[in-house]
């Protein structure tokens, strides 16, 4: 046993064990934890694969970013002092594992009768240039297209999300009337 | 065992599958956030694993994660303000008390 093999299967299950105290904690708070030690499992997963910059990405924008927004919005609207919050009733839960069970097999049975053939001829796994100059090159296999479009969306939403978290009385209209 | 291509598919399956039990069970708007972020996290897991077993000169494996976490930061932000926006006019964040449109 390798020491890769044992970090892969020590990760795995702290992962799972992290994403399954996401959809089953019961106060808010704990949940956003939970989260957060998910995407970090997620991010080992990523440098066990040779994605460094992925990796950091992953920790820098999705644990320092989002998950710290998500607990801001939670300690905003949420009483985190409470206890539980509304659980839906047994039956619903029957029914979701069921429809979550169903949909694993599906998946893992599509997944493992594809049979996706052995590895390439190794290579070595795209750095942070190559990943750059495939975001902004504009010739065939480029990403340029992906890359502006993204930057419009987030944009878009960062103008969306001020606009409708804003105030009532304090919003452009009112402004422009001064 | 070495861990290969189906390890880690069948362990973004597994993630997929709890964010989509998760989605189906809470009733709590920020809890269902969470639980949409997880099944983003098994995509770009997915994409990654295809780039590290199969398709190590294409950088289009390690491209389209950092596309997905922009995403979802997009969407975080979007729905946060959504979630805010909605509890003021309502004082609770239960999913099935917000089902009319207007104000």
């Amino acid at each position: 046993m390798t020491i890769e093999t044992f970090a892969f299967w020590m990760i795995a299950v702290y992962t799972l064990g992290a994403a399954y105290f996401v959809v089953t904690a019961r106060n808010l708070f704990r949940c956003a934890v939970g989260l957060a030690a998910t995407l970090i499992g997620i991010a080992g997963l990523y440098l066990l694969m040779d994605a460094q910059f992925l990796s950091a990405v992953q920790i820098a924008v999705y644990v320092g970013g989002v998950v710290v927004l998500v607990v801001f919005a939670i300690l905003m609207v949420a009483d985190v002092t409470q206890k539980e919050f509304l659980r839906s009733p047994l039956s619903r839960c029957l029914i979701a594992s069921v429809v979550a069970e169903l949909l694993l097999l599906i998946v893992c049975g599509a997944m493992l009768s594809q049979g996706f053939g052995t590895a390439r001829p190794p290579q070595a796994a795209a750095q942070v240039g190559e990943i750059g100059r495939a975001l902004l090159n504009t010739g065939p296999g480029g990403f340029v297209l992906p890359f502006e479009v993204i930057s419009l969306v987030l944009v878009a939403a960062l103008v969306g999300a001020i606009t409708v978290a804003g105030k009532p009385g304090d919003d452009f209209e009112e402004r422009g009337e001064d | 065992m070495h861990p290969g291509l189906e390890h880690y598919l069948v362990l973004s399956a597994l993630i997929f599958c709890f964010g989509v039990y998760g989605l189906l069970t809470r009733r709590n708007l920020v809890a269902m956030l969470l639980c949409v972020e997880l099944v983003l996290n098994a995509a770009a897991l997915n994409f990654v694993a295809f780039h590290r077993f199969l398709f190590r000169g294409d950088p289009a494996g390690a491209v389209f994660p950092i596309l997905i976490i922009a995403v979802a930061a997009a969407e975080a932000a979007v729905a946060l303000a959504i979630v805010i926006a909605l509890f003021r006019h309502r004082r609770n964040l239960d999913a099935r008390a917000a089902d009319t449109l207007h104000g």
